[in-house]
């Protein structure tokens, strides 16, 4: 599998605080790949060191195959683009004028693609309005039109829907989805908006105390978080003998608790268990969602610490 | 480096903050200079010289020149854009470069403004004595030095603090502290070496010469060697030198070579820490 970016050992210390250790990272490319931790696990930090605004204390990362301590690092970096944190844009200067200051500093010598640019993250009507009195959505769209203006195959997008309203989230996802899917550019997007992730991202990393806790692909992350039944009984032994018996896919949580990952008929299932003197205590469907997968995911990380 | 100093130039075009200094600095040299005439026509007894008002604008830019640093290089941080520069690919030593490039340029452009501003006013009224036109072009130059160096000092001050307000605040209160402190040096070093003694007869109530009394505040030796040294060398020590065309200076190429010495260090010292430096 091609990637984009991919990180090894990294570690990023302040004075005493480790805000990344042993750090690693795999964003294939034509990926979204939706970088989830929660507020201070590290995925700032991560993004502003693949960014070039602070250096590694340990490890490495590599964008395009190119080390980051390898001077082609610079030339990389013109094919990507960045929002981290808050959008950067000239408070002072109107949606054009900021797209012209970029086009200036990438070094392209023509402003003809700035109102096709605009038109794709619909502020093509801001006319003379200054970005400062742009509502939060505008302002965060006419981040990544700044973050667009090389024509970057590879963008990074630091919590994009942090602060939005329902459309302007909305508009963003919108946006995303358009961009990978007509322009084949590689998203990394963090939040901790899980809901709205999982609506994006086709690759999935969880980080947690500056450390990469599991990265899956969507598919991988629906597997386990799909539908089951959670049946509580007075024997698990008799419940698993009996599933063996029909053929069906379960996993025991404890003594007397078990999911079963299929379509059951309980009256079936009921009549075995009595023949084998089991009695059913409760019965529930269960389908874990990503937030609750997350939650499980971490708090085996802490466990496991 | 070229695409940094093409987009550094147009943001400076759009600056209000630099552009109101412009229009400041230009009336403020129209007015000096019409104050001048007036005063001197007025009560004077003697020409009109073009220089009594012409290096005013030094004092000014000890001042103007923190607060529009601060501001202009302050916004890279507040605004965050200065990640957009790096995002990009280019290096920290371009991107401090440029910021110094075209904060020199507003801060000639400053001087420049002044300059005219008096020029417009004094070029039909005043004589220009050509015996000291070389001295005052020198002095010129001098200036420009000296606000190049102060340029740099707040650029360094800019770019290594990544808080505007902060910035300002300390840059601003420096230019102050360092104005008041040559100001200082500047009156020691004035001081007379002897007063001028004179009595009062009290039988015929005339004034009487006697003997010269030694001023005991006068600097000597080591001590009016090493107050020299940060008048000269200080650039808030050449600004009010200059301002009062370069009285107590001891020659204007050791001025500049100073201020030379000011741009390298503080340049040199403000990249490396620059480098180094965690970016939000």
């Amino acid at each position: 599998m091609d990637y984009i970016l991919t990180a090894r050992s990294l570690g990023k210390r302040y004075k005493n605080f480790k805000a990344l250790n042993d750090f690693f990272i795999h964003v294939p490319k034509g990926a979204i790949y939706g970088f989830v931790g929660k507020n201070g696990a590290g995925k700032t930090t991560f993004i502003r060191l693949v960014c070039g605004l602070q250096e590694p204390s340990a490890g490495s990362y590599a964008i395009y195959g190119t080390e980051n301590n390898d001077p082609g690092i610079a030339r990389c970096r013109r094919r990507m683009g960045a929002v981290v944190e808050t959008p950067s844009i000239y408070q002072d200067m109107t949606a054009e004028d900021n797209l012209k200051e970029q086009y200036r500093i990438i070094g392209l010598p023509s402003f003809d693609s700035i109102p096709e640019l605009l038109r794709l993250v619909g502020l093509e009507n801001t006319g003379k309005k200054k970005a400062k009195h742009f509502s939060l959505g505008m302002k965060q769209r006419l981040g990544i039109a700044i973050a667009l203006a090389g024509n970057p195959d590879f963008l990074i997008l630091d919590e994009p829907v942090n602060g939005l309203d329902p459309q302007g989230i909305i508009e963003v996802r919108e946006l995303i989805l358009k961009l990978n899917r007509e322009k084949g550019i590689t998203f990394l997007i963090s939040s901790h908006i899980l809901d709205e992730l999982s609506r994006l991202a086709t690759h999935y990393g969880f980080i947690d105390s500056g450390h990469m806790i599991k990265e899956m692909s969507a598919a991988e992350l629906d597997a386990a978080c799909r539908k089951c039944i959670r049946v509580q009984v007075s024997d698990v032994r008799a419940l698993s003998r009996v599933l063996d018996e029909m053929n069906l896919e379960y996993s025991i949580l404890s003594d007397t608790m078990a999911d079963i990952f299929a379509k059951i008929n309980i009256s079936q299932l009921a009549l075995a268990l009595a023949d084998q003197g089991c009695d059913i205590i409760s019965l529930d469907e269960r389908e874990e969602s990503l937030e609750s997968y997350y939650v499980n995911l971490i708090g085996g990380g802490n466990r496991n610490e | 480096m070229s695409r940094l100093l093409s987009a550094d130039f147009a943001k400076l075009k759009k600056n209000k903050f630099f552009w109101i200094c412009m229009i400041g600095m230009f009336l403020f040299g129209v007015f000096m200079a019409v104050m001048d005439y007036i005063s001197t026509r007025q009560y004077g007894d003697y020409e009109a010289q073009i220089t009594n008002i012409l290096f005013i604008y030094a004092l000014t830019v000890a001042i103007l020149i923190p607060a529009f640093v601060s501001l202009f290089v302050g916004t890279e941080y507040s605004d965050g854009t200065i990640r957009n520069k790096m995002i990009i690919g280019h290096t920290r030593t371009c991107i401090y470069l440029s910021n110094i490039i075209v904060c020199s340029a507003a801060g000639l452009g400053f001087c420049i403004s002044y300059i005219i501003g008096v020029l417009v006013i004094a070029l039909p009224f005043y004589t220009i004595d050509p015996v000291i036109l070389q001295g005052t072009v020198i002095l010129v130059l001098c200036s420009f030095v000296m606000s190049i160096a102060f340029t740099a000092l707040c650029v360094m001050t800019a770019l290594l603090c990544q808080n505007k307000a902060l910035t300002s605040v300390i840059n601003i209160l420096a230019a102050c502290f360092l104005l008041v402190i040559s100001l200082y040096i500047m009156s020691r070093l004035r001081e007379p070496e002897v007063y001028s003694g004179y009595t009062l007869s009290p039988e015929t109530g005339e004034i009487e010469m006697s003997e010269d009394e030694p001023n005991p505040d006068y600097l000597r030796g080591t001590e009016r060697e090493l107050y020299q040294f940060f008048n000269d060398f200080l650039p808030t020590g050449q600004a009010v030198n200059i301002s009062g065309q370069g009285e107590l200076s001891q020659s204007p190429g050791l001025l500049a070579a100073y201020s030379a010495s000011i741009i390298i260090v503080s340049t040199g010292v403000g990249m490396f820490v620059f480098k180094k430096k965690d970016i939000k």
